[in-house]
């Protein structure tokens, strides 16, 4: 018997039995239905938490803060200036595994005038690290580089919805001047826009769904805003980021001994890493896998045990049927694989049918999430997710028929065609 | 030249050595500390061509030969020679083998297989014997359905089909791998009078051919029909008669 005439065979016995081929077939469905759900909405959470993270500059990035003394060091308050250009200046010679460095300083909110027209917004001081270490993108013309820092240039970066508002249609940004406390800036570059995500109109400008509160705001070098505006050396954030996410746990304590020598032993500041985040998102990651999962796997297991069920009724149905096969100069192996073969049918019209559940389930979860989240992602089954849920049914049934099929080959022929 | 089909459905290379020899073969069943002597010494040899019936009581081990000569069921003492070989202790491989290519089995009660039609039940040896393509197998097997008058009734199945029509069919699927032997066990039990003239009919059209047909029957009429008549009792050959 060749594969074909054994899969034609197959479909031939479910078709002649087809109620108690679709009964047998349930736990299958439902096991391949559970697995794919669970697999693509656990993968579409970790897709819309990774974007989550991502536009707080990822999990390799951390932020570095002023923090209130702990009891025993209260009576040193006066002593405590926050985070400083020096504590800077000391993780980029002390902490190797720190790539990029970001110090920000809020120069305040500005009222920005060009001729003709005028904008309130935040001004902040910054460094060439601002953008990896924020995982942003310029649209156009360039960032603050480390020569405007040195030379304290007064040049300025225009956020996406700044620039949108300032210079609205297709007027050029780039190279025009602005005036901020009456020092004159010139526009070296805008930056692309950020969508937090969610749906579109929901906190944006309108346009291109442009969310306000990341697009907004005007960006100029560090030192400028250090010795025009603040006339301080303090920073308002200070944000780093590793090179490779692992190294996220040795650069925090590296950090925190190099501060915690700047600051001649005062703790008063604070590490805050995107992990926690990250820890609690796993945590729900995980319940979902396993109560899933759990389905899944109480299903298939069930599933096998029916599909082995309704072979051996099967092969006891056919007792004969083997005999005759037998007689005529069926092998042991090919009475085995014809029945291997049913199983394997079985199992894979099981495992569409539960393909198809599963579109269902994952459906009425995509509108229950859209009507308790309103940020949240949909999600769609992936092809390579559909062949691996059809390939793992076939292997349960085949291997919940192995079982049967050796019954049925081992028989023997006169006893089975002697079988009434 | 002569049509390539008759002569393989002729008796094959080894015409100058007897088809089968049995010497001394013995079927035993150990049932506690009882012991069955199905075959109790058998000693026969089957000439190519030969048309035997095989007469006797039943519990005489007519079936158990068959079984033995049919390559479904061991010895368990003894010698057989198939087509000039020793097959007395080949393997259950090379038994399946005999049984798709060398020999042909009828039933008393048919043994159709329920679900499939007439062509795919007649299909179905050249299937297990490997011997040639789906569509050289499908030509070969309605020749065969041709050869019993049955090419009328290719799509029915078997249960759409008289008694006598579904023998006639367990005929052509047992010739139809063009075997040295064809063993029917009590081919006639289950049909009428006018149908078993027709199916000794078709049993003798297939001796022309040059195959060989052995024969369980409990009818003297029937038994009429062959060339040799062996009569069987308590597992030993007790009468060996040519007419
Ligand atoms: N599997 C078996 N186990 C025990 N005894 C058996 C078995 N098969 C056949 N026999 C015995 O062997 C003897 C011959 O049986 P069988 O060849 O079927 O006789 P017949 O076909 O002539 O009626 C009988 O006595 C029968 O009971
Ligand atoms: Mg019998």
């Amino acid at each position: 018997m060749n594969f074909f005439a054994a899969i034609n065979n197959g479909l031939r016995e479910l078709w002649a039995n087809k109620v108690r081929s679709l009964l047998s077939m349930s736990g299958i469905i439902l096991g391949v239905a559970a697995l794919i759900a669970m697999v693509t909405v656990v993968q579409s959470m970790m897709g819309g938490f990774r974007k989550f993270v991502e536009l707080r500059g990822g999990i390799e990035k951390i932020q570095i803060s002023k923090d209130d003394l702990p009891k025993e060091q209260e009576h040193l308050a006066g002593l405590s200036v926050g985070i400083t250009v020096r504590d800077m200046k000391a993780i980029r010679v002390g902490a190797p595994l720190v790539r990029y460095i970001s110090p920000e300083i809020r120069a305040g909110w500005e009222q920005i005038t060009l001729p003709g027209r005028q904008v309130n917004t935040v001004v902040t001081g910054v460094g060439p690290d601002w953008v990896p270490v924020n995982k942003r993108e310029l649209a156009r013309g360039r960032f603050i580089a480390d020569l405007d820092l040195l030379q304290k240039t007064c040049v300025a970066v225009l956020g996406a919805y700044t620039a949108e508002v300032l210079f609205p249609g297709n007027e050029e940004p780039v190279g025009k001047k602005l005036k901020i406390r009456g020092t004159t800036f010139t526009i070296v570059g805008v930056l692309a826009p950020v969508d937090p995500g969610g749906p579109p109109g929901r906190g944006s400008s309108g346009r291109g769904g442009i969310s306000r509160w990341m697009n907004n705001g005007v960006y100029i070098p560090l030192d400028t805003a250090i010795s025009r505006f603040t006339g301080n050396e303090v920073l308002s954030a200070l944000n780093v980021s590793v090179g490779r996410a692992e190294d996220i746990l040795h650069a925090v304590p590296q950090i925190e001994n190099i501060l915690l020598q700047t600051h001649d032993g005062l703790q008063d500041f604070r590490l805050e890493t995107n992990e926690a985040m990250l820890a609690d998102f796993q945590k729900t990651e995980a319940s979902f896998t396993y109560s899933l999962g759990g389905v899944a796997g109480i299903s298939l297991f069930v599933g096998a045990i029916g599909i082995m069920n309704v072979m051996l009724a099967s092969i006891n149905e056919r007792i004969r049927e083997i005999g005759v096969r037998k007689a005529i100069g069926a092998r042991g192996s090919d009475i085995f694989f014809q029945f291997l073969a049913e199983a394997g049918v079985i199992s894979f019209l099981g495992g569409v049918l539960g393909l198809g559940v599963s579109f269902g389930i994952i459906l009425a979860m995509n509108s229950i999430l859209a009507a308790s989240i309103p940020d949240a992602t949909t999600a769609t089954v992936k092809p390579v997710i559909m062949l691996a849920g059809l390939l793992f049914s076939m292997g349960v049934g085949l291997l919940a028929g192995i079982y049967p099929a050796i019954r049925a080959a081992k028989l023997d022929p006169i006893e089975a065609l002697r079988y009434e | 030249m002569t049509d390539s089909r008759s002569i393989s459905f002729a008796a094959g290379p080894r015409e100058s050595v007897p088809l089968a020899v049995l010497r001394d073969v013995r079927k035993t069943y150990v049932m506690g500390d009882e012991q069955v002597h199905a075959l109790d010494g058998v000693n026969l040899t089957i000439d190519h061509g030969d048309f035997l019936a095989i007469l006797g009581p039943s519990g005489s081990g007519k079936s158990t030969m068959m079984h033995i000569l049919g390559f479904m069921d061991k010895a368990t003492g003894g010698e057989i020679i198939f087509e000039g070989e020793d097959v007395s202790r080949i393997s259950a491989a090379r038994r399946a083998w005999y049984r798709a290519n060398r020999v042909g089995f009828i039933f008393q009660a048919f043994n159709l297989l329920p679900r499939l039609s007439v062509l795919e039940n007649v299909i179905l040896p050249m299937r297990y014997s490997r011997e040639c393509d789906m569509r050289e197998a499908t030509a070969r097997a309605e020749h065969a359905i041709e050869r019993v008058g049955m090419t009328h009734r290719l799509h029915h199945r078997p249960s759409q089909l008289s008694g006598g029509e579904r023998q006639r069919v367990a005929i052509a699927r047992s010739m139809v791998n063009r075997p040295g032997i064809i063993l029917a066990d009590e081919p006639t039990g289950n049909l009428d009078s006018k149908n078993v003239g027709r199916i000794l009919e078709l049993l003798e059209s297939l001796l022309v051919e040059g195959l060989t047909v052995i024969m369980v029957t409990h009818d003297l009429g029937v038994a009429e029909h062959a060339r040799r008549v062996i009569a069987m009792r308590d597992g030993k050959i007790q009468e060996d008669r040519r007419r």
